[in-house]
């Protein structure tokens, strides 16, 4: 096997091709004629919205997912079930956001872990390792900055983030795909990072370099093609583009007649955040919110929207600043904040919404229990109306109490999550994500119940990543980038691309 | 169209019904299955087994594993196991028995004394809660340390038997309410106190809670850390009980009282169905789980099965039901 790097004269050679893929999961259609190809020596961007389908993509290429339909050539050859270890023999590697190293191990060790190379009596050449994994840091120009026999635990991110490259280098990758690199990264170290990448694509590399900063893919990439709900909406150029048209790309969308935004009594302020800090992800956050008021929370992932959402059920560690609810110190716990009507529907269902393997019954009622409470014995009679009243309500189904949660749809699933609190009688709600993947018509009835708790003079804090959704939503919506508020807007001057220029950061 | 599914639905309801009440409680159902099918064999092949006193004798040897097992219930409902409940019950056996030999057997003292047992019991757990939840550590690990420092404290009471126990302390164990011990009723009671607890009130909920998911379970208001000291509380308390009735049945402070009745617990609430990952299960399954190991217990000393191989089978039993009750992620 030849260990050279591909020559540069290979520049032009398609070393991906995918056309038509599709993909569905259940009923939700992920991918629809998905065309992606990638050559060799170019730097090809993939942008879209959260949920545009990038990440079902990159599982296509790297054969973590086999499409329903579509075709993926990889060298010129057809490949119909691409399978992970295929396709890393084919040189597909990839970065993630999350690396998988194994912290306790030194560098060579890592970059060598699937290929160590054996010498005498069997045992792992350590000299030629260490030689080996030189070689492919001196490739990224980073020989004098990790030393091979260094334990990853006391790299920097950065240096991290580097050998995992090594790594994919290591298995002779010809097409490496990177997932959001530079989102993990200081912007100091952002510099080396794009020089490495440059350095890959002089040597015949083929990069997709995916990213939510728009300005970076101007500087780094030759071509970006623009996922939206799942399809190709353009491949383009980088020369022949500017910022707007691709924002424009990614979030132009017929608004649906989805929401059913209805004017509600707006009150007095029940919520003040003044000067929050959170360690390390939200700096000097002030908003106010109202009762029967929704404030929506844009950003990107990372944004510090989920933190925010988190600490005002006490749920952070708050550096500096105060989170005041009707007056008082909002409370430091989640039972002391249920207790005063503040609840939070969390954005993952699954790992905080529900104990998935108790009854749907069992889940309404937790946070509930004192409603049906007499003399310290639950009653279960008054249980059993409450639930099947909040079931009616939301037309969950199947109506059956006794149902495991695990056996339920994702759009059920957010409903029982939903129902839970609903049952609660909340004065405060806050939403993160309420709609991720689930399906259209649960999502429009989930919007009934939240104009129906603003009409009840409850205030709404809608932290979401689709923008359709805060702007059918919201009164105000409050812009967040990299844990900083950077905009706020008010509903008459609502539009997709000015809070998506907001959220990128992109100024014209 | 929606309506008409929606009224097959209905018709279909309780056929439904009936089979998820089935496999909801498989794990109960397969347990007294097997008390049948074992009390079955023994009836036909042994016939001292058949005679009232040793039926009523089965019940009263389950007491002890009974109390222990109860409480180890609750912890494996919160996703731990508690491995000091033994030493726990040791350790009040031994001081109480101390100080009614320091004493002269000062029958007086017997109420201050149960209740001091009580309260040593509570303490522990309390102290094993707390450790718990500040630590974040498996509960197996910290009660095993707990377990260890006891065995030390119980070795320097005494390694030998404590004599000088009251006469009327050693009537509690065989005091009769008719042909019925007092203790089968205390234990009978305590199992319908529990039972109740665990399915009816807010903080018997919390414990599946807790053991289901810590995140949703605090999301969903539930104080967490308070739920968890509660169990060991509770737990340590049944030990401390456990240790008063030793004391009482054997006369005499005993420093090897309750040996192995931790690792007895756990295999009782293994085989009863409570998921050893926390969240899932009931309370009667585990008293399912007690009856079958008094059962097979009486059952071999009858046929004198020999101890070694009632220990071997002891094992074989929990692997089978971790097996067969195996993690969901695996699934």
């Amino acid at each position: 096997m030849s260990t050279s790097s591909v020559s540069p004269n290979s520049t032009g050679i398609y070393l991906l091709s995918v056309s038509n893929i599709e993909k569905y999961f259940g009923g939700i259609h992920a991918l629809s004629k998905v065309s992606f190809d990638l050559k060799a020596g170019e730097i090809h961007a993939l942008v879209g919205e959260n949920g545009a389908g990038k990440s079902t993509l990159i599982k296509i290429i790297t054969g973590a997912y086999t499409p329903d339909s579509g075709e993926i050539h990889i060298n010129g050859n057809i490949y119909r079930n691409l399978d992970p270890i295929q396709a890393r023999n084919l040189g597909i590697a990839a970065v993630y956001q999350e690396f998988n190293l194994l912290p306790e191990l030194s560098v060579a060790e890592n970059i060598t872990l699937g290929a160590q190379p054996i010498g005498k009596y069997k045992l792992i050449d350590q000299k030629s390792r260490s030689l080996i994994t030189y070689q492919l840091l001196e490739r990224l120009g980073a020989e004098s900055l990790i030393d091979p026999d260094e334990l990853v635990k006391n790299l920097t991110v950065g240096e991290q983030q580097l050998v995992e490259i090594a790594k994919a280098l290591a298995i002779n990758a010809r097409i490496l795909i990177m997932d959001e690199p530079s989102a993990i990264l200081p912007s100091r170290d952002l510099d080396r990072l794009f020089s490495v990448i440059r350095h890959l694509r002089e040597e015949g590399c083929g990069i997709i370099y995916i990213s939510h900063r728009i300005n970076e893919i101007f500087e780094l990439a030759d071509r970006v093609t623009v996922l939206k709900d799942g399809q190709t909406m353009a491949t383009k150029n980088v020369a022949d583009t500017n910022q707007v048209e691709l924002v424009n790309l990614m979030v132009g969308r017929p608004l649906m007649d989805m929401y059913p935004k209805k004017e509600s009594l707006v009150g007095e302020v029940i919520l003040e955040v003044n000067n929050l800090c959170i360690e390390g992800t939200v700096f000097d956050i002030n908003f106010n919110l109202k009762s029967g008021e929704i404030v929506g929370l844009a950003g990107l992932g990372g944004s510090g929207r989920t933190t925010i959402c988190r600490s005002l059920v006490g749920l952070a560690n708050i550096h500096s600043g105060e989170i005041i609810y009707q007056g008082e110190p909002a409370p430091r716990s989640p039972s002391a904040a249920a207790k005063l009507g503040i609840v939070l529907i969390p954005e993952d269902r699954k790992t905080y919404g529900l104990v998935l393997n108790q009854t749907m019954r069992f889940n309404l009622s937790l946070p509930n229990l004192n409603q049906f409470t007499k003399l310290g014995i639950l009653s279960s009679l008054k249980e059993k109306e409450a639930v099947q009243m909040i079931i009616k309500k939301l037309q969950i189904k199947p109506p059956t109490p006794n149902i495991s949660t695990e056996n339920l749809s994702g759009g059920n699933q957010q409903k029982v999550v939903v129902g839970k609190w609903l049952m609660a009688n909340p004065k405060l709600v806050i939403f993160d994500e309420p709609t991720r993947g689930i399906d259209v018509g649960a999502k429009a009835e989930i919007y009934v119940h939240i104009n129906e708790l603003t009409k009840q003079g409850v205030g709404v804090i809608l932290a979401s990543s689709e923008l359709p959704e805060l702007i059918g939503m919201c009164d105000r919506i409050l812009v967040l980038y990299e844990g900083r508020l950077v905009g706020e807007v008010h509903r008459e001057n609502f539009s997709e691309e000015k809070i998506m220029q907001l959220a990128t950061a992109v100024n014209n | 169209m929606v309506m008409s599914l929606l009224n097959t639905r209905d018709t279909t309801n309780s056929k439904t019904r009936s089979v998820r009440l089935l496999r909801n409680n498989a794990s109960i159902i397969l347990i007294y299955t097997i008390i049948l099918i074992v009390i079955g064999i023994a009836f036909f092949v042994n016939e001292n087994f058949r005679s009232p006193s040793n039926l009523i004798n089965i019940l009263r040897q389950s007491i002890i594993l009974g109390l222990i097992a109860i409480g180890q219930s609750m912890i494996a409902l919160t996703g731990g196991l508690d491995m000091s409940v033994a030493q726990v019950a040791r350790i009040v056996g031994l001081t109480v028995a101390s100080i009614f030999a320091i004493s002269g057997s000062n029958p007086t003292l017997i109420m201050p004394l149960i209740i001091l047992g009580l309260l040593i019991g509570g303490t522990i757990g309390l102290l094993n809660g707390i450790l718990v939840t500040r630590t974040h550590a498996n509960p197996f690990i910290i009660t095993l340390g707990i377990a260890s420092i006891l065995r030390g404290v119980n070795l320097a009471i005494s390694s030998t038997p404590i004599r000088g126990i009251p006469k009327p302390y050693l009537h509690i164990y065989d005091y009769k309410i008719g042909i019925v011990p007092l203790n089968v009723l205390v234990m009978i009671l305590v199992w319908i106190l529990v039972y109740i607890f665990t399915t009816r009130t807010r903080n018997g909920r919390a414990l599946f809670a807790v053991g289901g998911s810590e995140r949703v379970a605090r999301l969903s208001g539930i104080n967490y850390n308070k739920t968890l000291i509660m169990a060991y509380i509770i737990c340590s308390i049944f030990a401390a009980m456990t240790g008063l009735f030793l004391l009482s049945r054997t006369g005499v402070g005993d420093p090897s009282a309750a040996e192995g009745m931790d690792f007895q617990s756990i295999v009782a609430v293994a085989l009863g169905g409570i998921s050893l990952y926390g969240g899932k299960g009931s309370i009667i399954g585990t008293m399912g789980g007690v009856l079958l190991l008094a059962t097979l217990s009486n059952v071999f000393n009858l046929l004198q099965v020999n101890i070694y191989y009632q220990q071997l089978f002891l094992g074989l039993i929990v692997l089978i039901t971790v097996a067969a009750y195996k993690s969901p992620r695996s699934s």
